[in-house]
């Protein structure tokens, strides 16, 4: 049927070349990517009935607990739940934000993540389980701090920019964050994409040892992949000495990013965790490395569905920030007049006029963060998390969330089916594997 | 004095030795390092190190104190991370020497591969030879001394710091430039070789950045400071 309007020649796609005609560049944006792509909400688990019999749903003992980096660390990361709070800058974040997310991780016995700030030491104290970044711009890395984190995690790519590193708009770079990361008040901060240190697998090699020199070897070491490439990338990171990977999709959050990044490269989550799982299945590494995932994670059922695909656990940015306030129509926040857009459709973390005062380096406007209000948000959000994940588990007759598989779920797409490898519901039929 | 012979030992057993010796502000020496790749790495106490030999990848890194003396070569990333302290290599060192050091000195005897100074946030580098391609990309505090020729693409990117050439300049990083030092600036560089036994006293150049990399050229409205 011929459409009232064009197509191709969307209002959206036009404004955008009227942006761009002004500008000159290419456009930034936080948040995550507008792409619609197959999700878990194409999966759906197949939760008992006469084959074979549930525990009780509310109560029964489920165990949430998993065991993270214990290849090679002596101390490797216990957490009661299957999700910790992802890297996210200090910069990129108010420190009231970074905060509540070290304490709400504390709260549910998880950990938090620094970023790509170095470590805050409000942060480090409210923190139980601190997990220290490795990034190509090391900016604030101090030794000292790596022997007070709980892990170190190498970032080698970000699902909302593979391939490019990190990025902060001077209105965010003020006198107190180009300090602390040793760089010009005001520059439209862009980071190396590269490590200084180390180029290839080889190399990292030697990094991770490094690292665990560094550490006594007692700490799990991490490496953090943009899902792209993800078979190989998976298999020489593992090879590479890692004790953890985690592969961040596509989906994932960003405080900013090239719109070009955000929305045309790296693979969904779904796949990039079953292609890990068999790369590291390959190497017979699979339950010795551990496998993180993390890309549009947003609640109990989401983190059991890749829990059943292959994680080990999930980490969450966008989901944390969320519970906090954002996009959130709190009394004194104005979204319209303050980012041009209405509570729901924000997506402006590049611009620091956060109106929730959690993406943004303004003292009045983090005035509206509530640190510890935010924690208990947060935490409770985690907890509504690993509930429902211990409700689903259960309801499949499960008592352990380490028990879920893929055999626990069918897809409700041929193209979910393709990417996670299990049938299409009402068939036997594996797309593209059979 | 402790005397190590790495020849025996693990990089852990090598490294877990230095730092109890580390502990009580000992002279260690360290014979037999074989160019091993991780040797004295996260060393945090004030003390003095003699490696007697040449060291893979990674040597004296993620220090914070110690002054270090290694009778030889170098592999990549000598120095990595320095926070306060002082490297002496006699010979050359490999790549990335001195990446993303924050304080402390590094003094290269011989020559430096690419990338000598990379990410650089503080401290001072002194190469008595020539340094290779990207020499201080992205450097963005400090003051890197090269006495010999540098390779291309110097001072790709980099932000506050210095760097001085005495030799030939390859070419120029994006967003580079060459100025003449003052003469404060060259007094201080003669004391630095001075200080490092270094008697040449060549015709330095100084790179410095042009600052046209800072801000994106166009700002989205939104994009723009309130003030
Ligand atoms: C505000 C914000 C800042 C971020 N900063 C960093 C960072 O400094 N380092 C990093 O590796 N990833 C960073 N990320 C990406 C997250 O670590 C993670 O990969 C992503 O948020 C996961 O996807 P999700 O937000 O959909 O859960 C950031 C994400 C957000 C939303
Ligand atoms: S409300 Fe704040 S954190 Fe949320 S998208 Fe907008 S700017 Fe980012």
């Amino acid at each position: 049927m011929v459409q009232a309007s064009s197509q191709v020649w969307s209002q959206q796609i036009i404004d955008d070349i009227h942006a761009k005609a002004d500008l000159g560049r290419y456009r930034i944006r936080g948040f995550s990517t507008f792409q619609k792509v197959t999700h878990f909400d194409d999966l759906t688990f197949l939760s008992t009935g006469l084959t074979r019999f549930p525990l009780e749903g509310y109560k029964e003992k489920c165990s949430t607990q998993v065991t993270l980096g214990a290849r090679y660390a002596s101390e490797p990361l216990v957490l009661e739940t299957p999700v910790y709070i992802t890297g996210m800058s200090y910069g990129a974040l108010s420190v009231s934000a970074k905060t509540a997310l070290g304490k709400a991780a504390s709260m549910v016995g998880s950990a938090s993540c620094t970023g790509d700030g170095g470590m805050l030491p409000a942060e480090r104290e409210a923190s139980d389980k601190l997990i220290y970044q490795v990034l190509p711009s090391r900016y604030g890395f101090n030794p000292h701090h790596l022997l007070e984190a709980q892990a170190a995690e190498i970032v080698v790519g970000q699902g909302a920019k593979p391939g490019t590193g990190g990025m902060l708009m001077g209105v965010k770079v003020l006198d107190h964050i180009a300090e602390s990361r040793d760089l010009p008040s005001g520059i439209d901060q862009r980071s190396p994409a590269r490590h200084p240190d180390w180029l290839g697998p080889d190399d990292l090699a030697v990094k991770i040892e490094q690292i665990r020199e560094a550490t006594d070897g007692r700490i799990p070491v991490s490496v953090k992949l943009g899902a792209c490439r993800v078979t190989d990338d998976v298999k020489l990171a593992a090879k590479a000495g890692a004790d953890i990977v985690v592969v961040d999709s596509m989906l994932a959050g960003t405080g900013a990013s090239g719109e070009a990044l955000l929305d045309h490269s790296g693979i969904p989550t779904v796949p990039s965790i079953v292609m890990a799982r068999e790369a590291l299945r390959d190497m017979g590494l699979y339950g010795t490395v551990s496998l993180v995932a993390s890309g549009g994670i947003r609640s109990g059922a989401d983190m059991a569905k890749a829990l059943a695909l292959g994680a080990d656990a999930c980490a969450i940015g966008i989901g944390a920030l969320v519970a906090l306030n954002c996009n959130r129509d709190i009394p004194e926040a104005d979204f319209e007049s303050e980012v041009g857009v209405s509570a729901g459709q924000c997506h402006h973390c590049q611009t620091g006029k956060c109106p929730v005062g959690i993406a943004t380096q303004d003292p009045e406007l983090e005035k509206r963060l509530d640190s510890s209000e935010g924690a208990d948000r947060v935490a409770n959000f985690l907890n509504s998390m690993t509930m429902e994940a211990a409700l689903l588990t259960r309801s499949l007759g499960k008592g352990d969330v380490r028990s879920l598989e893929p055999e626990d779920m069918v897809a409700l797409t041929i193209e979910a089916s393709a990417m996670a490898r299990i049938p299409l519901v009402g068939t036997n039929k594996v797309f593209g594997w059979d | 004095m402790v005397s190590l012979d790495a020849h025996s030992l693990s990089a852990r057993e090598l490294n877990q030795a230095i730092k109890k010796a580390a502990l009580t502000g000992s002279q260690i020496t360290i014979l037999n390092p074989q160019a091993r790749h991780n040797i004295a790495v996260g060393i945090l106490d004030s003390c003095k190190i003699d490696i007697d030999g040449s060291v893979g990848y990674y040597a004296a890194s993620l220090m914070d104190g110690p002054e270090v003396n290694i009778d030889g070569n170098a592999g990549w990333a000598l120095g990595e991370n320095l926070m306060s302290g002082k490297i002496v290599l006699t010979k050359d060192a490999g790549a990335s020497v001195a990446a993303s050091m924050r304080g402390g000195d590094i003094v290269v005897g011989g020559n430096a591969g690419a990338r000598a100074g990379i990410s650089m946030k503080g401290g001072t580098l002194l190469i008595g030879g020539n340094a290779g391609f990207l020499t201080g990309f992205m450097m963005q505090k400090g003051r890197i001394v090269v006495c010999g020729d540098v390779g291309d693409a110097v001072g790709d990117s980099m932000y506050e710091g210095v760097i001085y050439v005495g030799g030939d300049i390859g070419s120029l990083g994006a967003d580079a430039k060459i100025i003449e030092p003052s003469e404060t600036d060259l007094i201080e560089l003669w004391g630095l070789l001075e200080q490092s036994g270094i008697n040449d006293r060549p015709r330095f150049r100084k790179i410095v950045s042009q600052k046209k990399l800072y801000h994106f050229d166009n700002l989205e409205r939104l994009e723009m400071s309130a003030v």
